[in-house]
């Protein structure tokens, strides 16, 4: 028998703050997080794009040495995030440890800085070849780093889920966690992603003519999701964590319950890696949707993935349009951050259960004029002061990977 | 190397790569201060840099079963004695077999 799933704690590092409070304020005032992209001596010069969703402000780790050690930036991100998200949740430290707990975490590709630091020691200390490389090294930077530094910390030892598919890393992070907590294999999964500062990540969308470089002077004035005069994505950094947990189990412990996880799905195109495709993301609101068991009106919120890339936006709307009509409110909740990669499918629900909490959406950032082939939804052009209740939080990853979470409002 | 300047070396080492100060010389590293096998490895790499020399295979493995800071000193000492006894032709020709 499926169980509800409800989400008890949570916890982001973004661009626009890391407190509740600190967000929300961003979002109700309209402040971007997008800065200048630092140089970084290697890369910067080299790329076009001169902006970043950047965190410029510093975050204290209290981590023992035995646990920092096989931490590169990224895991730091994740472990930090984690451990917040399970103090607000309140659970048990012999629950945490007792195999009923498990871990859906993720990143893009590890830890960029740890593997340049391999590469970098390889190639300029080659007369000692392999010897050269760390034994923590691999640890740092492996794909699954995040999700096992987590585990290790909290001495977690459930199942380990770690994700790794590009912009759909986290959500597939929380989608898969909910249903393994829905289908009885755990009681709770700690799900997520984060992805550290990485100009490697630009570098690649750079080549691929897919970066904004026309507001590297106005670093705030883009991405800009929908928006006729967009021109690309901007890569940003952040972490993002939620603890989701079968609902009798949380209601028993009198835990703090921010929301409900009620649907789920995940598709691919099947076929071309990279370019954006109606059909798959159509099939995938739609199957969301049966998922959740509701109609499209009563969705009132969608978080679109809205990169501002010139057809990805399009092609999003398009399937919007499909799906919701003019229904619902939809929100690029990238224009205010840039796109974090690995961390956006956590980082962007978690915003929207912040939203659910205080009644708002916001507008979507730098939309000054609608591109008329997006024009067929709902687009939030100023705050909006509004319950939300049940929200769609959309995510497209290179490889053709579709995602939908489904949430709602917490109300008994 | 001296015995003495072998301790500081090492106690430098566990300062600075560590984060662990002031070890007692027979404290079990593992159980006093989460030193692990992880930690073990990276340090036969600053051991390799103190003796500016590298060590061979069975030798990172004699040094597994070492648990204090004693024992890492008596390690030292014994590699210097024996690469001071292979003298500098044996250890450069140790070296050109490595590399092939």
């Amino acid at each position: 028998m499926a169980r509800r799933v409800v989400i008890t704690g949570a916890s982001a590092i973004t661009p626009i703050g890391r407190s509740r409070d600190e967000i929300v304020r961003h979002l109700v005032e309209g402040i971007s997080g997008v800065k200048k992209l630092r140089n970084d001596g290697l890369l910067t010069e080299h790329i076009q794009s001169g902006v970043y969703g950047t965190v410029d402000y510093p975050i204290e780790y209290d981590f023992k040495r035995s646990h920092a050690k096989t931490m590169g930036p990224v895991s730091f991100y994740a472990c930090q995030v984690s451990r917040e998200a399970l103090q607000a949740a309140g659970l048990d430290p012999a629950f945490i440890t007792s195999g009923r707990l498990g871990v859906a975490f993720g990143s893009t590709h590890g830890s960029p800085s740890a593997q340049r630091n391999i590469y970098k020691t390889f190639f300029t200390e080659r007369e000692r070849g392999v010897a050269a490389i760390g034994a923590v090294d691999y640890l740092k930077s492996m794909v699954h780093t995040t999700a096992v530094n987590i585990t290790k910390m909290f001495g977690i030892t459930g199942r380990v889920i770690s994700s790794s598919t590009a912009c759909t890393t986290s959500s597939q992070s929380i989608g898969f966690g909910y249903e393994a907590v829905k289908y009885g294999m755990q009681d709770a999964m700690l799900c997520g992603g984060a992805d550290e500062y990485d100009t490697t990540t630009v570098a690649v969308f750079d080549n691929l003519l897919a970066c904004s470089t026309e507001f590297n002077a106005t670093p705030h004035l883009t991405p800009r999701p929908f928006d006729a005069a967009r021109d690309g994505l901007v890569v940003g950094e952040g972490a993002g964590a939620v603890l989701l947990e079968d609902y009798e189990h949380a209601r028993k412990r009198g835990a703090p319950i921010l929301g409900e996880v009620i649907g789920f799905s995940c598709t691919n195109n099947g076929g071309d890696l990279i370019l954006p495709n109606v059909q798959g993301i159509t099939r995938t609101l739609k199957l969301a949707l049966e998922q959740a068991a509701i109609g499209p009106g009563a969705v009132d919120f969608v978080s679109a993935h809205a990169t501002a890339t010139k057809m990805g936006d399009v092609v999003e709307a398009q399937a919007i349009g499909g799906i919701y009509g003019d229904g619902p409110v939809v929100a690029g909740l990238k224009s205010y951050m840039g796109h974090t990669m690995g961390s956006c499918g956590a980082i962007e629900a978690i915003l929207t259960l912040y939203m659910m909490q205080a009644g708002f959406i916001p507008r979507t950032l730098n939309l000054d004029h609608v591109d008329e082939r997006c024009a067929m939804i709902r687009h939030a052009l100023q705050l909006i002061e509004r319950p939300v209740r049940i929200a769609a939080v959309q995510n497209f990853a290179f490889g053709g990977v579709n995602t939908c979470v489904m949430l709602k409002r917490f109300d008994g | 190397m001296e015995r003495n300047a072998i301790i500081v070396a090492i106690l430098r080492i566990f300062t600075e790569r560590f984060e662990i100060e002031n070890p007692g010389l027979d404290d079990n590293l593992r159980d006093a201060y989460e030193f692990d096998s992880i930690d073990a490895v990276e340090l036969l790499h600053e051991i390799e840099v103190l003796l500016g020399t590298r060590l061979t295979r069975a030798e990172k493995k004699n040094a597994m079963d070492i648990r204090t800071i004693r024992q890492i000193a008596d390690y030292i000492e014994a590699l210097a004695a024996a690469r001071a006894a292979e003298g500098a032709g044996g250890a450069a020709e140790r070296l050109t077999s490595q590399e092939s």
